[in-house]
């Protein structure tokens, strides 16, 4: 045996043992440092109390125990809509915190809760419609075009099995990373059906040329594919009053007045309701069926669509231009109490509001959905 | 471990990971260009440099034609003449990969120069990400600008600002 | 050997004449990446001084009292890169855990010093001059000043360079590493205070 060789493997072993015990060392530290225990979390005073393993940051932590703070950038720390007041056990702000926090905040304890760890029992104050929101899968039970670019899915929820919303609300739709996208992502969409109708919802989606969640659902969705979703979110939704009532929506704007519309029938409501859409071309117009059958439940509705890029051949009778315009002259020519519901297109949106305020509809009195 | 060899800061590191990994997918702000952020950085300031311009100056050339656009309220609007613009608007928000506060408009401008026939697409992101970070996103991006490009359509030189 | 020279002597000169980044070379390739931005080249280098000071003690505990005694020194290479990679992970645990204001501003650096060949380079040349164990750590802490000190003049310089008017060819890496030269060249005029070697 060449004696040269013994203490090489002598050698390697005692190298491989050095290895061996830092590598374990570092599991062990690993272990110990990462351990935060069971923390709890108080939210509301005590109207709510969860207790999570510490070490995730609190975005996820509420989200797994089914509280769903909204967030559109996956805890990145670049949109800025996960806040959450804080009033104790946060830690020191973060550098990544700042830039989105005024003063105010800063002193009232709010704090990003994707950028929060969670290290020990935490006292949180949050809205309390945040607890309504929930998770659903459903099943894609039927997709068609009603126009050349919007496209209709109809979705049975399987669990939960039904959702509690209210018309003019909105959901945020999973895209899962497909052939196109790496990474998953959540859009909004407006909810299209009846309140009435809980089991599932209608949503109405626009192509976006180049877009991750449109070209999903445009091209990749199919019948009986299952989805994710959550919601119900959003402050658009029907005031109670007996004014009459101006809709305007521009293109799949139209989705939650439509769900407003069939709330209104449902409760049998009398008021004048108009609602202009405003889009290109006759062929643009969809729904058509569904506001006819809702108008013969409403006598007081009519719908007014307005087109702004109407051809000679489209042979078109009714109005033409922008939408606000036929708008300003039923203010002008017929003042009345009102409240607005307006949704899409958020320059619309924008002209509309002035347009009110400066003809007789407070602020208070216009509730809008604006798309961006 | 970090990424061997090193070409640009963490912070640049955290911005690409924000941005998602791409490798031949559509929707991507780096596209399928595999090189680090840093160098496509680099590779356009030195473009625009020797174009004569700044990245502030072509977004707010780019920014001043999009509020044109939005008058027309989604028609196309005729700006100075010779270009066609017109704004979409689709729902949601996006934020800014390299981690500045705030949420942009998913609002776009399609501009189209009546004199060449070329077309422009931007959008409210993508004219954050010129003028305050000199991003024009990677080959392969559904909305790169290589900056020749707009000089090209839009007609900016030395000389106009 | 270099049994002679004290610990003080021993520090200010690999700050200014044996700087481990100008005079040696080694750890080029995150000073070249990170000298763009000057708040990042403090927070790099404070973050190589930190971690070249402890890593010279470790490795000169390890050298003495396991490698050398067990006759493993051919094995001395692997040896320290592994327990700068450890104490490197440990250190990141230890600030997450301890202080998560400083792992945000310093512990994103903390990969980058895996691969940072300065720290294996001090470790290994203290082995070669044969220091003792406080020279080792003069030698740790100011090779990473040094190194600091480096990246922050060259931060500086770059900053200036923006508005020069550099040839298209050398533009990035190119000019940086012309200019790394020339201060290279400027500290070799300190070379004449001490001899180190």
């Amino acid at each position: 045996m060449d004696n040269a060789f013994l203490p090489a493997g002598a050698g390697l072993l005692i190298l491989a043992g050095i290895t061996s015990i830092l590598a374990l060392l570092l599991e062990v530290a690993d272990y110990f440092f990462q351990d935060y225990g069971d923390c709890a979390i108080n939210i509301n005073s005590g109207k709510k109390n969860l207790t999570v393993k510490g070490g995730a940051s609190l975005l996820s932590s509420l989200m797994d125990q089914g509280i769903f703070i909204p967030s559109a950038c996956g805890g990145r720390a670049s949109c800025g809509l996960c806040k959450v007041k804080v009033i104790s056990g946060a830690g020191p702000l973060l550098p990544t915190e700042a830039p989105f926090l005024s003063p105010k905040e800063l002193q009232d304890g709010v704090r990003l809760s994707c950028q929060v760890k969670v290290r020990r029992d935490l006292s949180l104050l949050m809205d309390e419609a945040l607890f309504a929101i929930r998770e659903f899968s459903a099943r894609v039970a039927s997709a068609r075009m009603v126009t050349e670019t919007i496209r209709e899915i109809r979705l049975d929820l399987m669990e939960p099995r039904e959702i509690s919303f209210k018309s003019g609300q909105f959901i945020q739709f999973h895209v899962p990373a497909y052939q196109e996208s790496s990474e998953p992502v959540y859009r909004a969409y407006s909810i299209a059906s009846a309140q009435a109708d809980s089991g599932g919802l209608t949503l109405l989606v626009t192509r976006v040329p180049k877009g991750i969640a449109s070209t999903y659902i445009h091209e990749h969705l199919k019948p009986g594919n299952q989805v994710k979703i959550s919601g119900p979110y959003g402050e658009f939704y029907l005031r109670d009053s007996d004014h009459e009532i101006i809709m305007i929506a521009t293109g799949s704007g139209l989705a939650p007045l439509v769900s407003l519309l069939h709330q209104l029938a449902a409760k049998g409501s009398t008021r004048k309701i108009t609602l202009f859409f405003g889009t290109y071309r006759p062929a643009d117009i969809f729904y058509r069926q569904e506001i006819e059958e809702l108008g013969k439940k409403l006598p007081g509705f009519t719908f007014v669509p307005v087109l702004s890029g109407a051809k000679p051949e489209d042979d078109w009778k009714g109005e033409t231009g922008i939408v606000t315009a036929p708008v300003k002259r039923l203010l002008e020519q017929h003042p009345s109490t009102r409240d607005a519901y307006l949704c899409g297109n958020p320059l619309m949106i924008d002209t509309a509001v002035k347009m009110f305020t400066e003809n007789g509809i407070p602020a208070e009195r216009i509730y809008y959905d604006k798309f961006a | 471990m970090a990424r061997f060899p090193v070409f640009q800061s963490p912070f640049l590191d955290a911005a690409e990971k924000r941005m998602g990994s791409c490798e031949n997918k559509v929707h991507c702000y780096m596209g399928d260009d595999t090189r680090p952020l840093s160098r496509i950085l680099a590779e356009d300031e030195a473009e625009v440099n020797a174009l004569g311009l700044t990245h502030e100056a072509i977004g707010h050339r780019l920014f001043h034609l999009a509020e044109q656009a939005k008058k027309g309220l989604g028609s196309p609007v005729v700006v100075e003449d010779r270009f066609l613009v017109a704004v979409e608007a689709a729902r949601g928000k996006l934020s800014c990969p390299f981690g500045h506060p705030g949420l942009f408009a998913k609002t776009h401008v399609v501009l189209v120069n009546q004199k060449t026939g070329e077309s422009l697409v931007w959008s409210d992101l993508s004219m954050h990400l010129i003028a305050e970070h000199g991003f024009y996103q990677g080959k392969g991006s559904p909305y790169r600008l290589s900056p020749k490009k707009i000089a090209a359509v839009l007609g900016l030189s030395r000389a106009s600002h | 050997m270099d049994g002679g020279v004290s610990a003080p002597v021993i520090l200010f000169a690999a700050i200014f004449t044996n700087n481990i980044l100008l005079v040696n070379f080694l750890g080029m390739c995150s000073f070249l990446a990170i000298s763009k931005d000057l708040k990042s080249s403090i927070g790099l280098g404070l973050a190589v001084t930190f971690v070249m000071t402890c890593t010279t003690g470790l490795n000169y505990v390890v050298n003495t009292f396991i490698l050398i005694p067990y006759g493993l020194e051919q094995f001395r290479f692997i040896v320290f890169i592994i327990v700068i990679a450890a104490f490197v992970q440990l250190l990141e645990m230890i600030i997450e855990r301890v202080s998560p204001l400083l792992y945000v501003v310093l512990g994103v650096f903390l990969p980058l010093i895996t691969v940072n060949c300065a720290i294996l380079g001090v470790c290994l040349f203290m082995i070669i001059r044969g220091y003792s164990f406080l020279q080792c750590i003069a030698f740790g802490f100011g090779g990473g000043v040094g190194w600091w000190l480096a990246i922050v003049a060259m931060a500086g310089i770059r900053e200036r360079m923006k508005n020069a008017p550099v040839p298209k060819a050398l533009a990035g890496p190119g000019i940086t590493l012309i200019v790394a030269g020339l201060m290279a060249l400027s500290f070799m005029a300190f070379s004449g205070m001490i001899q180190m070697q």
